[in-house]
């Protein structure tokens, strides 16, 4: 594929992306940012380099698109939490020391505070708001509930995001599985081996020692 | 003791899950770091660069006109002093967490930097750097004395003697320090991560000068203390003034790099320590020559609690003839404050390194050697019950005997806390709907507040936890105190008790109905439409107890051709009292344990002797346990209804490194005397390498201890 | 951090045209960010080449990997894990499956220094420009026993020490052409200038990687302070043919011992056509670490490394 090509599809599944989310009954009213915010996308698209001015991106967050105007230095942790709201992924140690801050991009647990979010277009992003959307707890989260694999809570919603990542792909997941996938967090209230008996009761060894 | 407990409960001491696990599990709890008011800027704080500085002008002017800059501040007048690497100096909000960074650089200071010195052997040298220009760095020693040291140990059949020492290690609770304010009207509300709201109310209130009445602090939820997070600190007071100046609210929450240096840390320690036995292994005589740094204010506090740097030495024993003589050294270096139970770490590891080379040198079993020597009847036992659940007596090998290239070991330490109740206080509110509102100014630390708040509501209402909603974080609230010191359930439990029993008391008489079990609680909370009543409750003395002690078995494997060290399990008993709520319990014991093995074998404060800054302010060489190095915790959680409710969370982690470190010893035959137990020391202390110099001036703290005030504990009793 | 330009380059040729002056590549950005959040370096332009070459292909007597595979991608590859397992177990020790699934192939090689002194914002070191190294004085604990050079900050990259064993050869666009690069040529200046970390100019972007196929075991081992995610004190990586127990074209590294994999002559010339068994090793190992010169805090790494030498070695008979 030319490159040209590229950015054309790319272009185009921009524009579509927002009028969904849109919807016809604000279509109309935010008419003239749509215009405005197409165009610039397409100016921007023109050019390869972006910044160091703010500058509008897309990201589809939890299924939905979001277009937003950011600065090349802001990371996807500081979008979600201070552009959008989504305050559950955690800033601990803003490193990727700690997982406190993770999400999941196309389904793979990644550290929000080292990813600039400019570099996370075109790719969907999880977080632990998308995880239980509906309201109702995920068989994991029940778990973690009963078994009280929490204490203070901070470092939770990046244990329930990388485990749900690893529990999708291993619906059985084993205890090295498991310890693989907590690795990349940490927890000071020492909530380990909690976590760990919830997951495995999530993996279908409810009970095991 | 507590008669005032039900003898067959319902919910008390069960399984009651966290009430607000929901929220945490699904990202929805919003702790301070979270809370958003409409307009709220950032804020960031500038801080020293030199760990010892004369601050001779700070220009803000470029700051104030950068884009986004709302407000720019100084913490304190120039010209100034500054005396440690990270200390506090000018503070800026702005729209965004960019510009904010982008002022803080465009601050320019003028400072002239000054002798300093950061380690704390260094700092004990005579002609070693002054933290405080004119006045010594050493505090006068604190010598506790009991009888003839010199005589008993003369007379002692077993004499042993060693020095250890314990690292720096830093709170790092995972939500950081700070604060979201609006300072911006005449009503000030403050959402802090804190252990104290009322002791942040009223540092806020006098920052701005304004009345405590003015200022509403909130904490719905906060991401761990651990002892670090009482006062409003340096922090919340600019976060205050920047939103005061700026006319909008500001978030002002400290970097994980801020957090290391400035907001506190447990105290380091160097002990020599000598220790005598008769021949039956009855401890005769007990000395102490030991120092520690508190950081640039260290005062030389041996009290062994607080911010000072002394150990209750020799901790857990009762030693018929004892001295301890302590001094606490000022570094150039943060200060320390509180830290999950103060001064016992250090205490246990000095005091349970020292049995068990006395009980190599008696060729007695070292289980043995404390049930002769435990003056405490509980804990006595204890030693006992846990080297049963541990198997100690199958385990338990020569030291070094262990064969083959990675060697197995254990060890043991016990433990000792007051966890006392006091005065708190808590509401009750009995709505027509018959659900139930507890209200308690407390904190929620991870500690379960709201938990076995509910759990105490419902089995003193005699309702089903699921009417009742508990709520703490607000200084609304009837007022209950810090959460430290393992005060925090036996101080709220009585109170919310003696809310619920007045409570019932005052719905039986609105309602006329004598008898609210079973349905008849709906029946007569609907006589009270359409008010509802609030019955106010008191901590009582009798509902809770004080005096805990616990016992900790540990097993290790180590590597010695690596050093690296695993610890394969820990067995705990833990006397708990009457225990208020079992899962939750069990999770503190855990988290006690984990933080333990940090302090054994992992974490530590590194500052650079020659620049004088930190050099591992981040998780990534200052090191925390993992899941990977959380080895198989067995717990008994004994449950004692008689003596009240008594605080479990600090005696949960004093044991766990001196176990562990003296199953490293009991593995490899010889001690490694200094926390962390790091593969670097398990190689040195086999003699693999010659060890690092390092040459601790004893005779210099010898000859300090002479010339220090002297205090016959024979007169004045000291108990931790 | 400072603001920069960004683009996310298609194809190796745009990324290196895009390079200008400060110019940084991003590939999983983990070392990138942590240098820029640190200000330890601010580029004014950053390109994306996170997107380029993700190919593992399988060329018959070498394997060749794009600079922009993932490392999550080689702990996957099961055919990988046969052929070649020691790099396989270089990059499952790389941190946490969090940074596994955005760090690169070519950004895991071209890694900077982790030394503590250079990663303090406000110490101004030897590899940052300043006029002293800090750690040959200070604490250095996590650095060098064999050091040429004046910065004793150890080479940390897991993989390049198990390329190194492998014998692998790294393929680097500079401007606009590829040039060809042993591991010992990709890393030797590191040794000499106290300011490198590798051998790359500053607008080489790392194109791919290839590994031959000729030694049939392979192995890779690290000991580090804490059971996971932690860096190694010291890593050993060895290669070999091995048939009926006799060792034949052995190549063996250590890593976190000095600025660049670090190998002795010697050692691998006392292995060759011997049997593999613990005395075998245990030479071996003593005449790796023969030349070692530890400092003040560091002197642990010396028995540490011979241990780890003599596994590596025995690892290659499970392999």
């Amino acid at each position: 594929m030319n490159d040209d090509k590229k950015n054309n599809e790319a272009f185009r599944f921009s524009r579509r992306g927002f009028i969904k989310t849109a919807g016809p009954t604000t279509a109309a009213a935010m008419a003239g940012r749509v215009d405005e915010a197409v165009a610039e996308i397409e100016k921007s698209e023109k050019q390869e380099l972006v910044g160091p001015a703010a500058s509008p991106i897309e990201l589809n967050i939890n299924g939905e698109t979001r277009r937003l105007k950011v600065e090349p230095r802001v990371t996807l942790l500081e979008v979600l939490r201070n552009h959008i709201g989504h305050t559950g992924s955690k800033e601990v140690c803003d490193r990727a020391q700690c997982g406190a801050c993770t999400v999941l991009l196309e389904g793979e647990p990644v550290n929000a505070c080292m990813m600039l979010a400019v570099a996370a277009q075109g790719k969907s992003i999880r977080t632990i708001e998308g995880i239980s959307a509906s309201g109702k707890l995920t068989s994991l989260q029940k778990e973690f509930v009963e078994h009280d694999a929490l204490m203070c809570g901070f470092c939770t919603p990046g244990f329930i995001t990388s485990l749900t990542a690893l529990l999708e792909q291993a619906p059985n997941a084993t205890d090295e599985q498991i310890q693989e996938a907590c690795s990349g967090h940490l927890c000071r209230c020492g909530t380990y081996p909690k976590v760990l008996k919830a997951a495995r009761a999530a993996a279908g060894r409810r009970g095991d020692a | 003791m507590s008669e005032g407990w039900p003898k067959n409960p319902k919910y008390l001491s069960k399984d009651l899950q966290r009430v607000d696990a929901h929220d945490k599990v699904t990202g929805k709890a919003e702790y301070a770091y979270d809370v958003h008011p409409k307009g709220c800027l950032y804020g960031q704080i500038l801080r020293s660069r030199w760990p010892a500085a004369r601050i001779q002008s700070v220009d803000l002017s470029v700051a104030q006109k950068m884009p986004g800059v709302k407000a720019v501040i100084l913490i304190q007048k120039v010209p100034r002093e500054v005396r440690y690497y990270g200390q506090e100096i000018a503070a800026v909000a702005a729209e965004t967490t960019e510009q904010a960074e982008d002022a803080i650089r465009a601050i320019k200071m003028i400072a002239k930097p000054l002798p300093f010195v950061v380690n704390t052997i260094d700092a004990l040298e005579e002609g070693a750097p002054a933290v405080f220009e004119g006045q010594s760095n050493l505090s006068k020693a604190k010598i506790r004395n009991k009888g003839n040291v010199d005589q008993a140990f003369n007379e002692a059949h077993a004499v042993i003697e060693l020095a250890v020492s314990t690292q720096v290690e830093v709170h790092h609770p995972l939500e950081t320090h700070g604060n979201t304010i609006d300072a911006s009207g005449e009503e000030i509300t403050c959402w802090a991560s804190t252990q104290g709201i009322t002791s942040v109310r009223g540092g806020i209130a006098k920052a701005l000068d304004v009345p405590n009445n003015k200022v509403r602090v909130k904490m719905d939820f906060m991401g761990g203390g651990f002892g670090a997070k009482f006062g409003a600190g340096v922090e919340g007071v600019a976060c205050a003034q920047l939103s005061r100046e700026a006319g909008a609210p500001v978030k002002l929450m400290l970097s994980r790099f801020e957090n290391h240096l400035s907001v506190g840390n447990r105290p380091n320690s160097l002990q020599h320590i000598k220790l005598g036995a008769d021949k039956n292994g009855k401890l005769v005589a007990f000395d102490l020559n030991g120092f520690g740094s508190a950081g640039f204010a260290s005062g030389g506090s041996s009290a062994g609690g607080g911010g000072g740097a002394g150990i209750p030495a020799p901790y857990i024993y009762d030693v018929r003839v004892q001295r301890s003589s302590q001094i606490g050294v000022a570094i150039n270096a943060g200060s320390a404050r509180a830290f999950r139970a103060p001064g016992c770490p250090p205490a246990s590891f000095g005091i349970e390194s020292a049995m068990d080379e006395l009980a190599v040198k008696l060729g007695m079993d070292p289980v043995e050697l404390r049930i002769i020597n435990d003056p405490q009847e509980i804990r006595s036992k204890q030693w006992s019950q846990a080297a049963d659940r541990f198997g100690w007596k199958n385990k338990y090998k020569k030291p070094g005997s262990s064969p083959g290239v990675v060697k197995t070991g254990v060890g043991c330490a016990g433990s000792k806390w007051a966890g006392r109740g006091k005065g708190s206080s808590a509401e009750v509110e009995i709505a027509p709907d018959g659900t139930v509102e507890v209200r308690c100014g407390t904190q929620d630390i991870g500690n379960a507040s709201k938990t076995f708040m509910t759990v105490v509501a419902a089995e003193t209402l005699g309702i089903s936890p699921e009417l009742i909603t508990a709520r703490v974080g607000d200084t609304t609230f009837p007022p209950s105190g810090g959460s430290g010191g393992s005060t925090t359930c036996p101080s709220v439990s009585p109170a919310v008790k003696d809310a619920c029993d007045n409570a019932l008391e005052a719905l039986q008489e609105a309602s006329g109905i004598s008898d609210l079990s079973g349905a008849n609680w709906k029946k007569a909370c609907a006589r009270l439409a359409p008010n509802p009543i609030i019955a106010q409750g008191k901590w009582k003395k009798g509902l809770s107890g004080s005096g805990t002690g616990g016992v900790q078995m540990a097993e290790v494997e180590v590597d010695t051709e690596t050093g690296f060290v695993k610890v394969m399990k820990i067995t705990c008993v833990q006397d708990c009292g009457l225990l208020v709520n079992r899962l939750t319990a069990e999770s503190q014991m855990n988290g006690g344990i984990i933080m333990g093995i940090g302090y054994a074998l992992y974490e530590e404060r590194v500052l650079d002797p020659i620049t004088g800054v930190a050099l591992n302010p981040n998780f990534e060489t200052y090191k925390l346990t993992s899941m990977a190095d959380t080895p198989e915790i067995d717990l008994e959680l004994q449950n004692m209804p008689e003596r009240g409710v008594i605080g479990i969370g600090e005696p949960a982690t004093v044991p766990t490194a001196s176990a562990i470190a003296n199953a490293v010893a009991n593995a490899i035959g010889v001690r490694v005397l200094s926390l962390p137990i790091t593969p670097d020391k398990v190689l040195n202390a086999l003699s693999k390498v010659p060890a690092p110099e390092e040459s601790i001036p004893w005779g210099r703290v010898a000859s300090l201890t002479a010339q220090g005030e002297f205090i016959d504990l024979n007169s004045k009793e000291w108990i931790v | 951090m400072k603001n920069f330009q960004y683009a996310k380059a298609a194809t190796a040729e745009e990324a290196c045209g895009l390079s200008g002056k400060e110019t940084r590549f991003h590939g999983g950005g983990i070392d990138l960010m942590g240098e820029m959040k640190d200000y330890i370096d601010s580029p004014s332009r950053v390109i994306d080449v996170s997107d380029l070459d993700q190919q593992i292909t399988d060329k018959g007597d070498h394997w060749l990997i794009g600079g922009a595979v993932k490392l999550v991608a080689i702990v996957r590859h099961d055919a990988l894990k046969k052929s070649l397992p020691g790099l396989v177990q270089s990059a499952e020790h790389v941190g946490s499956p969090q940074i596994r699934n955005v760090a690169t192939v070519g950004g895991n090689i071209a890694q900077h220094s982790r030394c503590w002194y250079y990663r303090q914002p406000d110490v101004k070191c030897l590899k940052k420009g300043g006029s002293q190294c800090y750690a040959c004085e200070g604490i250095n604990k996590y650095h060098s026993i064999f050091a040429e050079g004046a910065c004793i900050s150890p080479l940390v990259s897991n993989l390049g020490i198990a390329l190194s064993a492998l014998d692998a050869r790294v393929q680097v666009m500079r401007k606009g052409a590829v040039r060809d690069m042993s591991m010992e040529a990709f890393y030797e200046l590191a040794d000499v200038n106290p300011r490198a970390h590798n051998s790359l100019q500053p607008d080489d972007l790392v194109v791919s990687v290839k590994v031959p196929k000729g030694r049939k075991s392979s192995s890779y081992l690290q000991i580090s302070e804490k059971g996971a995610f932690d860096w190694a004190l010291v890593s050993c990586a060895a290669a070999a043919d091995l048939q009926d127990g006799i060792l034949r074209n052995v190549r063996l590294y250590l890593g976190v011992v000095s600025p660049i994999p670090y190998s002795r002559e010697k050692a691998v010339a006392f292995l060759a056509g011997k049997k593999l068994n613990e005395e075998t090793v245990a030479e071996a190992a003593r005449l790796l670490m023969a030349k070692a010169d530890p400092f003040e805090h560091n002197g642990y790494k010396v028995p540490m490394a011979r241990a780890m030498a003599k596994r590596a070695l025995l690892a290659l008979e499970a392999s």
